[in-house]
């Protein structure tokens, strides 16, 4: 509370909240941009990281590394019963016991937790399939495409907003020749003219 | 380039001209990484410029603009399923006479094909010559009757996943319900244990981890088709995005 005993221009109480902002908007500005660049830093990198591991799933699966290996047994025949036939395979491969297993004109599926073993019985041919999640880019890339909707949705609504308030707010926050006066608007400039220089080079969606 | 100042005699200029130096070197440095990269894929890329130069029987190019071959499917991504051939189970219906529900052994017992289809991915790759083996979707088609109201054929996999294809596309000789490729079975990221096979239009349209075949006569645009993608998706008009 005010001490009446002090005049108001010396406490500077008689100046308004609106008159305080527009005095120090771009302080407030620079505050709330450092904030917000704090908040922002664990979604950036989720989704940087991310981003850049799915532009090149041309090239790289960027939630697993997978293996297939191939091997041959002695052929199983059709008439051998199933859990000979399992035991035969088990024995000729040295696995353990799988967690399911399932019999079909001559594939014999035998499932475990993070491999899948099927013996085609006519051939004796054997085909391991097993992979494994990338750590933090299968948790990332499942993120970045909000496969699991619900409150990631919301997530994500949050943090382009925030980054729309990076962008805006970044433009304004230094004045002068580095601010929007000179070098500011020529990177400006230069930011906006890659995404139109591209479409315009590529024919835009409508080329094809 | 200006000549080096004399940065002892002028050393607040030493901050800048650094800043300049950096940025320089910096930007020589990127160009020249993505120059070596740009070769690198130019020069390795043999198996794209042999198939540019071939042509199919019906005299299109075999390779579509805009791809690029490689030897193995890539993994896509998309929602899986459980990927075991136990719990497989595949629904005919819609329009048809009879609506009937396959699973793994069932479809095993029907006439079974061994086709080389090329596949294209909307994101630009190509695999050509790949075997796939499984059951006509015609096969599956006259088994059910299919009415003559049908005009598209709605693949359903799991997680809801759908795709839109028109019924004649859908019944070439060379589309497929198929469950194993160059002789292995699906792996669990290419839709195992049976994906939808369409050929000659973009790969998302050969939906994986199958479980269903729906004859409609209305089309009815799918998971991709709703997001952006084209609806129908052919590879030598490019037509990717809708």
């Amino acid at each position: 509370m005010a001490d009446p005993a002090v005049p108001p221009d010396e406490l500077g109480i008689g100046r308004t909240i609106g008159q305080l902002l527009r005095k120090r908007w771009r302080a407030w500005l620079r505050a709330i941009h450092r904030d917000v660049g704090y908040c922002a830093v664990g979604l950036t990198m989720i989704y940087a990281l991310s981003g850049l591991a799915i532009n090149h799933i041309q090239d790289w699966d960027p939630n697993f590394t997978t293996y297939e290996v191939e091997k041959h047994i002695a052929p199983i025949g059709a008439d051998v019963p199933d859990d000979a036939a399992v035991a035969t395979a088990r024995a000729a491969l040295g696995v353990g016991a799988p967690r399911s297993i399932y019999r079909a004109g001559d594939e014999l599926h035998l499932e475990y937790d993070d491999k899948k073993i099927v013996v085609y019985g006519d051939s004796g041919l054997v085909v391991e399939q097993g992979r494994e999640a990338r750590f933090f880019l299968r948790v990332a890339n499942w993120l970045h495409y909000n496969r699991g909707k619900a409150a990631w949705t919301y997530v994500a609504d949050t943090y382009a907003v925030l980054l729309l308030y990076l962008a805006t707010s970044g433009l304004f926050m230094i004045k002068g020749k580095l601010g929007l006066r000179w070098r500011g608007a020529l990177l400006v400039a230069l930011g906006a003219a890659v995404p139109l220089g591209y479409v315009i080079l590529s024919g835009g969606p409508g080329a094809h | 380039m200006p000549n080096r100042p004399d940065l002892d005699r002028f050393p607040e200029l030493r901050r800048s001209w650094d800043r300049r130096t950096f940025l320089r070197n910096a930007a020589a440095g990127t160009a020249l990484a993505a120059l070596g990269g740009a070769l690198y894929r130019i020069a390795g890329d043999d198996l794209t410029r042999k198939a540019m130069a071939e042509t199919r029987a019906d005299g299109k190019p075999r390779l579509p603009p805009g791809q690029r071959v490689l030897k193995q499917l890539r993994p896509m991504g998309g929602a899986e399923g459980d990927g075991e051939a136990r719990s497989f189970k595949l629904r005919v219906h819609g329009l048809v006479e009879r609506p009937f529900e396959l699973d793994y052994a069932a479809l095993l017992k029907l006439p079974q094909v061994e086709k080389e289809v090329d596949v294209h991915c909307v994101t630009g790759w190509s695999v050509l010559g790949a075997r796939w083996k499984g059951v006509p979707i015609a096969t599956l088609a006259e088994k059910a009757g299919v009415k003559s109201a049908a005009r598209h054929v709605i693949f359903e996999a799991a997680h809801g996943y759908t795709t839109n294809v028109r019924l004649a596309e859908a019944l070439v000789d060379r589309a497929l319900v198929t469950y194993r490729l160059d002789g292995r079975p699906l792996s669990l990221d290419h839709g195992a244990p049976v994906r939808g096979l369409v050929p000659d239009l973009y790969f998302w349209k050969s939906a994986k981890w199958l479980t269903g075949i729906k004859f409609v006569a209305e089309d009815e645009p799918g998971y991709w088709e709703v997001r952006g993608y084209h609806n129908h998706a052919d590879p030598w008009r490019e037509e990717r995005y809708g």
